[in-house]
C-alpha cells in the first residue's frame, strides 16, 4: 500500500517532468529555455549530493570537485575525441572512478563525517587551486589547453548521440531533461532497493547497521561513487551548455550553493532539491535584475528565513502542510453531517 | 572435551587498554556450544568493553579470541557477526524511524532474499511474542519494547553466539517473564552470553556465572555459590576486598 503510493507519486512527478520536455521548447522564447536548461543541470549536481546526504548520511563540502572534475574531463576528452557522446560517458565512469578512489581512503580509513566533510573541501581545494597553476602553453592535454584562471573556451556542444549534428537549445533542453528523468527514477529505484534501504539505514544508525553485519563502509563507498558520477556527468554538461569552462567550477561557491540548495528543498527528498535550485536560482536571477539593492543580502535573508521557518525544507514542510490542509478540509463536510 | 563441551568461543589473555586504563586485563573465557553463561560485575568491571571486543567494535590491545576454531579478534564487525555472532547492545540500538517489522526484516535481509527475510522477521516476531507492535514506529515505544525488538532484530540474524547486554533493563514483570522465557528456550540450540545486574533475572535463567571485576575475571560458578560468596557481594557493595586486590 505505501510502497505502491510512494511509486505514484514518483511516476506523477516524472510524468510533470516529462510533460516540461515536450512543451517547454515550443512555448517558451530562447532565453528562457537555455535559463530552464541551467535549472536543468544544476538539479542534476544538486541531486548527486542530495543522493549522498539524504540517502546515505554523507555530507560531502566539496561536491564542486566531481561537478569541475566533470567539466574538465569532458572538455578535455571532447576536445580531443572531436564527439559528445563518448566523452560523456567516459567522464562520468572516470568521476566514478575518482570518487570511489577518494572515498576508498576516507570510508576504510574509517574517517568520522567531519572529517570526511573537512577532507572533500580540502580535495576540492586543492583541485580549484591546481587547475588555477595551469595558465602556461605547456599545461595542455592533447589539443585541449587548460587556460588557468581563463578556463577551457570551444567546448564542443552536445551532439545528437551517435551523429555528427549539434543539438540545437531546445533539443539540448530536452536532452538533460530527459537525463534529469532518468537520474531521478534511477536514484529512486536505488533508493528501494535492498542496497538503497541498507544505505538509509547506514544514515540512520551506522552501528547498528553494522553489528547487523553489513560492510557499511562498501556501502558507503559505492553511494560515494554514484554522488560523484552524478556530479561530474552535471559538470560535463554545464560544459557542454557554456562551451566553457573556468575553475570557478571547482570554487567553494559551487559547493555552498550545492548545500544550499539541498538544505532548502530537504534533505532525504529527491524533488526538494530540484525545486531548492529552480526556486533559489530564479530567485538569484530576479534579484540579479533590481539595481537598486545587492541581491546576495537579500538572498541571505531568504536562506535565514528558509532555516528558521522551514527547517525540514521547502517540500517537507509544504507536504506538511498540504496534508493538514487536505485533513482539516476533509474533516469539515463529516462535522456538518454530524451536526 | 568431548565434542558437545567443546568451546564455542575462547579468549586467552585477552587485554583492552585506553591509554593507560585497562579496561579488559588479561582475559581467559570459554563458552561451550549451547551454554547460556552470564557475566556479571559492578559498573566499570570491563563486560561491555569484553562485548565490543567480541564483536570487533574494538581491536583487542593484545591476546586473542577464538569463535568456532577461528581467530577473530581485530577482525571488522560485519565479518564477526557474519561468522555468526550477534549482539543486543545495552542502549538499544535501534533504527528509531522505522516500524519494529522493517527493523527485523532488514535484519534478516542480510542473509536471505525479501520473501525469506519476510518469513524470519514473521518468525522472530512469533518467538518474540510481540506481533502486536509489528508495525509500530520503533522510536515510539517503550524500553522495554524496544529491547524486545532490538533481540529479534539479533535473532534474525540467525547467530550461533548471541551476546546480551543487560537485556532485562527497564522491564516490567510481564515482559521480564517473557523475556527469560525466551532466553531459557534460545540456550541448547544457540549459546548465550548475558552480561546482567538483575540478579532474580539471573537465577531464572543461567547456571553458570562469570564475575568480572577491573577488567578480569573475578570468580566463576554455580549461580547459587555465586550468590553467596561473600567477597562477591562486598564487590558489588563497592568495598574493597584483598581477594579483588
Amino acid at each position: 500500500m505505501a510502497a505502491s503510493r510512494y511509486w505514484r507519486g514518483v511516476a506523477l512527478v516524472a510524468a510533470l517532468f516529462l510533460a516540461i520536455l515536450l512543451f517547454v521548447p515550443a512555448r517558451f522564447d530562447l532565453f528562457e529555455v537555455l535559463q530552464m536548461t541551467q535549472y536543468v543541470v544544476l538539479a542534476i549536481y544538486a541531486l548527486s549530493l542530495a543522493y549522498i546526504w539524504g540517502f546515505g548520511g554523507i555530507i560531502s563540502f566539496g561536491q564542486a570537485g566531481f561537478f569541475g572534475l566533470g567539466g574538465y574531463a569532458f572538455a578535455v576528452i571532447s576536445i580531443n575525441m572531436g564527439d559528445t557522446t563518448v566523452p560523456f560517458l567516459l567522464t562520468i565512469a572516470l568521476c566514478f572512478t575518482f570518487a570511489a578512489v577518494l572515498g576508498y581512503f576516507m570510508f576504510y580509513g574509517r574517517l568520522s563525517d567531519v572529517y570526511l566533510g573537512v577532507v572533500t573541501l580540502v580535495v576540492t581545494l586543492i583541485m580549484w587551486k591546481l587547475i588555477n597553476h595551469t595558465a602556461g602553453p605547456e599545461y595542455a592535454i592533447g589539443e585541449a589547453r587548460l587556460g588557468g584562471f581563463n578556463g577551457i573556451p570551444s567546448i564542443p556542444i552536445m551532439r545528437v548521440p551517435f551523429t555528427d549534428r549539434e543539438m540545437d537549445p531546445g533539443e539540448m533542453f530536452q536532452y538533460f531533461m530527459g537525463l534529469l528523468i532518468f537520474v531521478y527514477l534511477l536514484l529512486h529505484v536505488l533508493i528501494r532497493s535492498k542496497f538503497g534501504r541498507i544505505a538509509i539505514s547506514i544514515r540512520e544508525n551506522e552501528v547498528r547497521t553494522g553489528l547487523l553485519g553489513y560492510d557499511i563502509r562498501r556501502y558507503k563507498l559505492l553511494v560515494f561513487s554514484i554522488g560523484g558520477a552524478l556530479g561530474g556527468a552535471s559538470g560535463a554538461m554545464w560544459a557542454t551548455y557554456q562551451t566553457f569552462i573556468d575553475p570557478n567550477a571547482f570554487s567553494l561557491e559551487m559547493s555552498a550553493k550545492c548545500l544550499i540548495w539541498v538544505m532548502a528543498g530537504g534533505v532525504g527528498t529527491l524533488i526538494g532539491p530540484i525545486v531548492g535550485v529552480v526556486a533559489l536560482q530564479y530567485l538569484s536571477l530576479k534579484l540579479g535584475e533590481t539595481a537598486f539593492i545587492n541581491n546576495l543580502v537579500i538572498l541571505g535573508i531568504v536562506l535565514v528565513l528558509l532555516v528558521l521557518l522551514m527547517p525540514r525544507g521547502i517540500v517537507p514542510t509544504a507536504h506538511d502542510w498540504l496534508r493538514k490542509g487536505l485533513a482539516l478540509v476533509l474533516r469539515q463536510p463529516s462535522r456538518e453531517r454530524a451536526q | 572435551m568431548s565434542p558437545a563441551s567443546e568451546p564455542i568461543l575462547a579468549t586467552s589473555h585477552l587485554t583492552m587498554r585506553f591509554g593507560g586504563v585497562v579496561a579488559v586485563d588479561n582475559v581467559d573465557f570459554s563458552v561451550a556450544q549451547g551454554e547460556l553463561r552470564c557475566l556479571i560485575g559492578p559498573n566499570g568491571a570491563g563486560k561491555s568493553t569484553f562485548f565490543k571486543c567480541l564483536t570487533g567494535q574494538l581491536r583487542p590491545s593484545s591476546g586473542s579470541i577464538l569463535f568456532d576454531g577461528e581467530q577473530i579478534g581485530g577482525r571488522h564487525t560485519h565479518e564477526i557477526v557474519a561468522r555468526g555472532i550477534g549482539i543486543k547492545t545495552q542502549v538499544p540500538n535501534l533504527f528509531e524511524g522505522l516500524p519494529a517489522y522493517e527493523n527485523i526484516s532488514l535484519a534478516a535481509a542480510r542473509t536471505n532474499r525479501a520473501d525469506a527475510a519476510a518469513r524470519v522477521a514473521d518468525e522472530v516476531l512469533e518467538l518474540m511474542q510481540i506481533p502486536e507492535i509489528a508495525g509500530d514506529t520503533v522510536g515510539t515505544l517503550a524500553h522495554g519494547q524496544r529491547q524486545l525488538v532490538e533481540l529479534a532484530m539479533v535473532l534474525a540474524g540467525r547467530p550461533r553466539l548471541v551476546l546480551l547486554d543487560e537485556p532485562a533493563a527497564g522491564m516490567a514483570g510481564e515482559e521480564r517473564a517473557r523475556l527469560a522465557s525466551v532466553v531459557r528456550n534460545l540456550a541448547g540450540e544457540t549459546t548465550l552470553i548475558v552480561v546482567e545486574h538483575d540478579m532474580d533475572f539471573i537465577k531464572d535463567i543461567a547456571s553458570t556465572v562469570t564475575v568480572f571485576h577491573r577488567g578480569r575475571i573475578f570468580i566463576e560458578g554455580h549461580v547459587e555459590e555465586i550468590m553467596a560468596h561473600s567477597e562477591v557481594q562486598e564487590i558489588y557493595l563497592g568495598k574493597e576486598t584483598n581477594a579483588a586486590a
